[in-house]
């Protein structure tokens, strides 16, 4: 083979020249973004709820980002508007996801913002929905005879439920439900944010 | 001998292939060129469509807003004329006049607080006693509008300079920041300003009494089911496809529990609740979120648009034959009970969700099959609109107590 120096240096050259309009333009575009007005950082118990999230692979089958109305339904599925640049801020790295197996949860705190809801939901989804596939999360609760002062409770239907004794939730299913509650980007979005414009360059929407 | 054993269809094993220099051809070259140039005008368009919907997403929310020339008729037309009519007459004996009426003449403050908290109670226009029955827009309108409002009301009807601004609006706003509707015309009289005496006595507030079973099942839930709080909100307010539940019929709310109970209606998460609910326990809910009046916090949020909205709840879309939202749920859309719900200030993506199941048959209890023929006429850019437009309206102004619980209530007492 000859020429291997023309040619490696064109090759470099190409990766360059795509590290440079793929990586690095939009990093410096989205660095410079602002939070969302609204958005709150996480707190600690949420952040170790992040954690609980992560290391459960949540993120295999729920994704964080609902899509525009001319992709997907996704606003009238009640999963919140589209999903702009600045409402990640707080998240490092993003759990953006690509699997829908279940919904997406970036607004799940706006639409079940229950705790006792979630907490039944983590411990059986087949107690709310018998044709769930979700995995049930039993190693984050406890069975115990009777509640100590302070225990939460879950509550869970007789079916399913132990035959003695009441659920109470570990603080891990605490943290990973706080987590859940502070998913909410339902806040508008200003006018001038990030956000994908698509090809519609007639300036009629849908 | 070698030489001669050697086959003479085989190459000469000393050639070394090579290859001529041969530039790129001149085809190749052009399209290479034309790709060049494609890229470059892509990226120029895409650019242009980013400005572009940035200057589309600003003039949808003037357009949202009523910041056009002349917002306060617009405004008018679609917030205030279902009710007083768009010659502002009203309806004789129900709906008070505007025209000629002491209230569009009087100070600015006193249009300013009706439209920012409502009314419910007696009131006398002119020598005629309405029973005061309007809700409030604080919640749907911005300072900046209702100034154009009571602008163009008091200009039109009460022959007034346009003495409302936003500052006033503001400064009137935080005045009563907390309280619920006026309670009639005397009130305001007293209060606001006093020429528009003499005025019907109030009827004193009868405050209908809340079990405390019922108020437990609400905020704290029990062993077997969710506390109804914890997803629609401390005050039924609810959130995305969570739907509003304030102002609701009484009737309705109970008969929703009953078919999630027994399945007519499909939702996993209410059947875990209903089915753990008595009859009697889910018409105390009904009566319960039946009374509550709260600000809205709806907000379209769909893209839907809101000029098609407003004509399909106004008018409906006969060519389709689509009815008028309006002609069965009542005046701006507050609902007639027991079986049309309330629809306005209620949330959109539940409102679109609730439609589009009609259309496709996930949701089947609604009487006669009414709804289901009707939202399978819709477009999905209909529902979009229709949903969004109610999410404008302000919230069901609060219901009186019939007689009968008035009654209970005082004995109560």
């Amino acid at each position: 083979m000859n020429r291997i120096a023309p040619l490696s240096i064109l090759a470099l050259g190409i990766l360059a020249f795509a590290t440079l309009l793929l990586v690095i333009v939009p990093g410096i575009q989205i660095n410079t973004e602002p939070p969302t007005p609204g958005l709150k950082p996480y707190t600690a118990q949420q952040l170790r709820g992040r954690q609980v999230y992560i290391a459960n692979g949540c993120v295999y089958c729920h994704s964080q980002q609902p899509r525009s109305a001319d992709q997907a339904p996704d606003d009238i599925r009640g999963w919140g508007r589209a999903a702009v640049a600045s409402d990640y801020v707080f998240d490092r790295p993003h759990l953006l996801g690509t699997m829908r197996t279940g919904p997406d949860l970036l607004n799940i705190g706006a639409r079940l913002p229950s705790r006792e809801w979630q907490l039944t939901h983590l411990y059986q989804p087949r107690a709310i929905s018998d044709w769930s596939i979700m995995p049930a999360y039993p190693f984050l609760f406890e069975v115990k005879d009777k509640a100590a002062p302070g225990d939460v409770v879950v509550s869970v239907p007789k079916e399913y439920a132990p035959r003695h004794g009441v659920v109470v939730a570990k603080p891990a299913a605490l943290d990973l439900v706080a987590y859940l509650q502070s998913l909410d980007r339902t806040m508008p979005v200003p006018a001038k944010a990030i956000r994908d414009d698509g090809y519609d360059n007639d300036g009629v929407g849908k | 001998m070698t030489r001669q054993a050697r086959d003479n269809r085989a190459p000469e094993e000393t050639f070394e292939p090579y290859e001529e220099h041969r530039g790129i051809p001149l085809p190749v070259l052009w399209i290479a060129i034309a790709l060049a140039l494609w890229g470059v005008v892509m990226l120029f368009q895409s650019h242009s469509a980013a400005d572009s919907g940035i200057t589309r997403r600003a003039s949808q929310l003037s357009t949202q807003t009523g910041q056009t020339a002349d917002a306060g008729a617009a405004l008018f037309v679609a917030n205030c004329s279902t009710c007083h009519q768009p010659e502002g007459t009203g309806i004789s004996a129900a709906i008070p006049p505007l025209a000629g009426s002491p209230f569009t003449a009087a100070r600015p403050e006193v249009v300013t607080q009706i439209l920012l908290h409502g009314i419910n109670g007696p009131i006398r226009v002119g020598d005629r006693d309405f029973n005061g029955h309007m809700p409030s827009f604080a919640s749907v309108l911005s300072n900046e509008e209702i100034a154009r409002i009571g602008n163009y009301v008091r200009k039109r009807f009460g022959g007034q300079p346009p003495e409302l601004t936003p500052q006033l609006v503001a400064r009137e706003r935080e005045r009563f920041a907390d309280r619920g509707p006026w309670a009639g015309g005397a009130e305001i009289a007293g209060t606001v300003d006093a020429s528009l005496a003499p005025q019907p006595p109030t009827v004193p507030a009868r405050i209908v009494p809340t079990d405390a079973a019922t108020r437990h099942l609400v905020n704290d839930g029990r062993g077997d089911a969710w506390a109804c709080a914890s997803c629609h909100g401390a005050q039924g307010q609810g959130n995305e496809d969570v739907p509003r539940l304030a102002g609701l019929p009484a009737a309705y709310i109970a008969k929703q529990l009953g078919d999630f109970s027994s399945g007519r209606r499909d939702n996993d998460s209410m059947r875990v609740v209903a089915r753990a609910l008595s009859k009697r326990e889910m018409a105390a809910l009904g009566r319960y979120y039946e009374r509550l009046s709260v600000p809205s916090t709806a907000r379209p949020s769909l893209g839907g648009d809101l000029a098609r909205g407003e004509k399909l709840a106004l008018e409906g879309d006969w060519e389709n034959k689509v009815p008028a939202c309006f002609s069965c749920h009542g005046p701006s859309g507050f609902g007639v009970a027991p079986t049309f719900p309330s629809l306005s200030a209620q949330h959109p993506s539940y409102t679109a969700r609730q439609l589009a199941d009609w259309a496709g048959g996930v949701r089947s209890n609604s009487p006669v099959q009414m709804m289901e023929k009707i939202s399978g006429r819709l477009s999905a850019e209909d529902r979009r609109a229709i949903a969004d437009y109610l999410a404008t309206l302000p919230p069901v102004p609060a219901r009186k107590p019939t007689p009968e619980e008035a009654s209970n209530a005082n004995t109560a007492r």
